[in-house]
């Protein structure tokens, strides 16, 4: 007969064997069991719509009723120059690139002129932020009524100083309407980069600037050989979301050109909608919606490529 | 398309003249008479109606009075409803403001649910209504009674099988004898009636009358009348149309319709819809260079930027100060008006209207419908839903809602002694429509008679045409395209026979 202690060890010990596995798979069950609700939620809003598009996408659907399955013909209708679709692509390239250059710049000067600020730091920081707490309706309509071309800014310039250079209808001509938007959006967007590379910069150890002084650094020295390096993952990843993004602009243009004049600011995001919401084609709305995920896919595959071949982004 | 949120303040002299001119306003009964399948009697004189249900008299001034010749409609009163108690769902649109909604509400929506205990209306207010109900009843859902923006929005419902038809609905409730007899028809798919027309629009040439006196200008009626003028009034350094697309893209397809009708003739116009004449014939071709050449004068706000970047509220404000002289647009800015003119804007204009001139100096106007309403395939209450249908379109609840909310009145005839308190000039327009429409005089909105994409070409490429891009030619060839596929696809409205 085992001694209650013995049975008591034999147990424990039984329980520890079966914990040891039923332990591990609990440890392996659990985490997905909170996490399922979010899943399922995500599965539900995300990814079965997305799955529907791939499907939509084949076919002849105008969004209420039935779809007729046509293969190809949503895509080869896209491809065709006088889809609009090639333009909008263009204009998407154009304003990634604006994204990835002027408001990065801006935000890189503005968080290195503030990182050693002390006083009144917070005030700056807020002031610079503010925009981008701004909604997006918000801020195209007071830009709207700012690139007014009687009654904003620019005229108020104008009357003040003889210079009529600023009093142009930007977003009525098809030159400016694009670089007017993307001058809307910098201004709302390029405060939130400000705020996250000061943030990332902070984290960046003092002594290694001690050292780039005593070593007789310039203040441009300091910031190519560590600020910068200290802040690349943040930088990086700041790319790789402008990139992605560049693809999905939406909101600003809808609200100030609904991609006008003439197609001049027309973006894959506004195609989509008209496609969907105007001209009741939601196949081909959800083709080139597709598109544009695969474009943003080929932007993740670049920064995944580059990682795997050693680059510390 | 654009509503009026204003409420109207009747004062003595307008109660005096609404009822002057008010016995004329039953001329939109008229209506029937040119539109109507079975073909029209063109009156020979523009005071009577053939009709004994309708009584037409428009009046000359509005000083004098003509007298009735038939029996006037009397409001329908609703048919009683025995069904079960319901509660019915009604999505309102709030994009640009809520106002206009509430306004309804209050004057249609709040009577009803007061006036009996069995059938409750809930209204909700959303942004975007139009984009959530597609959405919804995509899904199986949405509200009991449906709203679109217009006929061919409803007919793609219709064909989807998420409308209920409404011809039993028709025959018991008597919706024939009350609706004009060419707006029914609109509702059509398949044989069945889906929809009820809402919203009756046309489009006039507005002017600044005082600006117009001050320069001795007179009024155009022909289109080389129109662009004579507009040069003229160019050249005295004031802008010929207060014109701008800022707020409302879709404002393009106003003058691209225009044109089409007013220059080519609804003849041409009717032909093309039902496929009998193409888009590019050498008519179409001239109307649509007039209008680019009206562009390329900057008569438009001064210059296609200055289009482009000129919102409502502007372009009304010049209308109204002088400094714009002319505007063509629909009968929905007439509630607007009087927040530029008068004393309201602090200065000494007035306005006044002239039918849009045409090339032959007929008057032609062009029918619109700005909105549908039909009951959702999906209801449990579709009795009760067609039951508040019978009631939301009698003509006292209509006229109640047009004169207190400032939007356009549904296509149904309407004795002018409901409308008491509707700007006269807003009167004579609907009188001048129903002369017009019974000598078959009428013309086609894009947003009403064409199919969804075809439309959205004519908005869209016409901005290519005005920046060189394209020639008039390859638009209408691609409009003629495009036009070919939806044809096909059978999503042109129905087109009232002519």
């Amino acid at each position: 007969m085992r001694s209650q202690l013995q049975e008591r060890t034999l147990g424990a010990e039984h329980i520890v064997g079966l914990g040891g596995s039923s332990w591990k798979r609990r440890k392996l069950v659990l985490p997905w069991l909170f996490v399922l609700p979010a899943l399922g939620l995500n599965l539900v809003v995300t990814i079965g719509p997305a799955v529907g598009a791939i499907y939509y996408s084949f076919t002849d659907w105008s969004g209420v009723g039935k779809a007729t399955f046509v293969g190809l013909d949503n895509y080869r209708q896209m491809l065709q120059s006088s889809s609009g679709f090639w333009s909008a692509l263009a204009h998407n390239l154009l304003y990634m690139c604006f994204f990835l250059t002027v408001p990065m710049a801006m935000a890189l000067l503005a968080s290195s002129l503030l990182a050693p600020i002390r006083r009144g730091a917070m005030l700056y920081r807020m002031g610079l932020f503010l925009p981008y707490v701004l909604p997006s309706v918000v801020t195209a309509f007071i830009w709207q009524s700012l690139m007014d071309p009687d009654l904003g800014l620019g005229s108020l310039i104008a009357r003040w100083t003889g210079f009529r250079g600023l009093a142009q209808p930007f977003l009525g001509q098809p030159h400016t309407a694009l670089p007017a938007i993307a001058f809307v959006d910098n201004w709302h967007w390029w405060g939130f980069l400000m705020v996250l590379f000061l943030t990332a910069m902070q984290g960046i150890p003092t002594d290694l600037y001690e050292t780039a002084k005593i070593e007789g650094a310039s203040r441009w020295q300091e910031f190519w050989y560590v600020t910068l390096p200290g802040i690349r993952p943040t930088v990086a990843i700041m790319i790789l979301m402008t990139s992605i993004w560049s693809f999905l602009v939406f909101d600003y243009i809808w609200i100030l050109t609904q991609g006008g004049p003439a197609g001049a600011s027309e973006v894959l995001a506004t195609l989509v909608y008209k496609a969907a919401f105007q001209n009741f084609q939601a196949g081909y709305a959800a083709a080139i919606g597709l598109t544009m995920s695969l474009l943003a896919g080929v932007v993740i595959a670049i920064f995944v490529v580059l990682r795997w071949r050693g680059w510390e982004i | 398309m654009q509503k009026g949120l204003n409420h109207t303040r009747i004062t003595r002299r307008q109660l005096l003249r609404g009822m002057g001119v008010g016995v004329g306003l039953l001329a939109i009964g008229g209506l029937a008479q040119a539109c109507g399948s079975e073909g029209s009697t063109p009156t020979s004189s523009v005071k009577t109606s053939s009709s004994p249900s309708q009584v037409v008299t428009p009046s000359a001034s509005p000083a004098t009075a003509a007298s009735p010749t038939g029996a006037v409609p009397v409001g329908t009163q609703p048919v009683g409803y025995s069904g079960p108690n319901a509660t019915l769902s009604m999505w309102f649109d709030t994009t640009g403001g809520a106002q206009g909604a509430k306004c309804v509400v209050d004057a249609a929506i709040t009577p009803f649910n007061s006036m009996q205990s069995k059938v409750k209306v809930d209204p909700t207010f959303r942004a975007n209504a139009w984009d959530a109900t597609r959405t919804a009843l995509a899904g199986g859902g949405g509200p009991d009674l449906v709203g679109t923006p217009g006929p061919s929005f409803a007919v793609a419902l219709a064909t989807a099988n998420q409308l209920a038809p409404l011809d039993e609905y028709i025959a018991r409730y008597g919706w024939k004898e009350r609706y004009l007899s060419w707006a029914l028809p609109l509702g059509l798919v398949n044989g069945k009636i889906y929809s009820l027309p809402n919203e009756m629009e046309t489009l006039v040439l507005y002017y600044n009358k005082t600006l117009f006196q001050q320069h001795g200008w007179k009024p155009p009626r022909t289109m080389d009348d129109l662009m004579k003028l507009a040069a003229q009034i160019d050249a005295a350094g004031i802008i010929p149309f207060a014109h701008g697309n800022a707020d409302w893209r879709p404002a393009n397809e106003w003058f691209v319709g225009e044109f089409l009708n007013h220059v080519a003739g609804p003849d041409a116009v009717y032909q093309a819809l039902m496929g009998q004449k193409r888009w590019d014939s050498p008519e179409f071709i001239h109307a649509i260079d007039l209008l680019v050449q009206m562009q390329k004068n900057g008569w438009f706000m001064g210059s296609l930027a200055r289009y482009y970047t000129t919102n409502t509220n502007t372009r009304l404000a010049a209308f109204g100060d002088g400094k714009a002289a002319m505007d063509i647009e629909g009968t929905w800015v007439i509630a607007n008006l009087k927040n530029y003119f008068g004393k309201a804007a602090h200065n000494n204009n007035e306005w006044d209207w002239v039918p849009m001139p045409s090339s032959s100096g007929k008057e032609i106007f062009d029918l619109a419908i700005g909105s549908t309403m039909s009951i959702n395939a999906n209801s449990k209450n579709l009795d009760a839903a067609a039951y508040f249908l019978d009631y939301f379109f009698s003509p006292e609840v209509d006229a109640r809602v047009v004169v207190h909310c400032g939007v356009e009145p549904a296509p149904i005839k309407i004795s002018a002694s409901q409308l008491k308190g509707m700007d006269p000039r807003q009167i004579q327009i609907f009188e001048h429509l129903v002369q017009a429409s019974n000598e078959g005089s009428y013309g086609y909105t894009t947003w009403t008679f064409w199919p969804p994409a075809a439309e959205n070409w004519l908005i869209e490429k016409i901005e290519d045409v005005w920046a060189g891009k394209m020639t008039v030619k390859e638009y209408l060839e691609g409009h003629q395209k495009v036009f070919d596929q939806e044809r096909k696809e059978g999503k042109v409205p129905p087109i009232p026979k002519r």
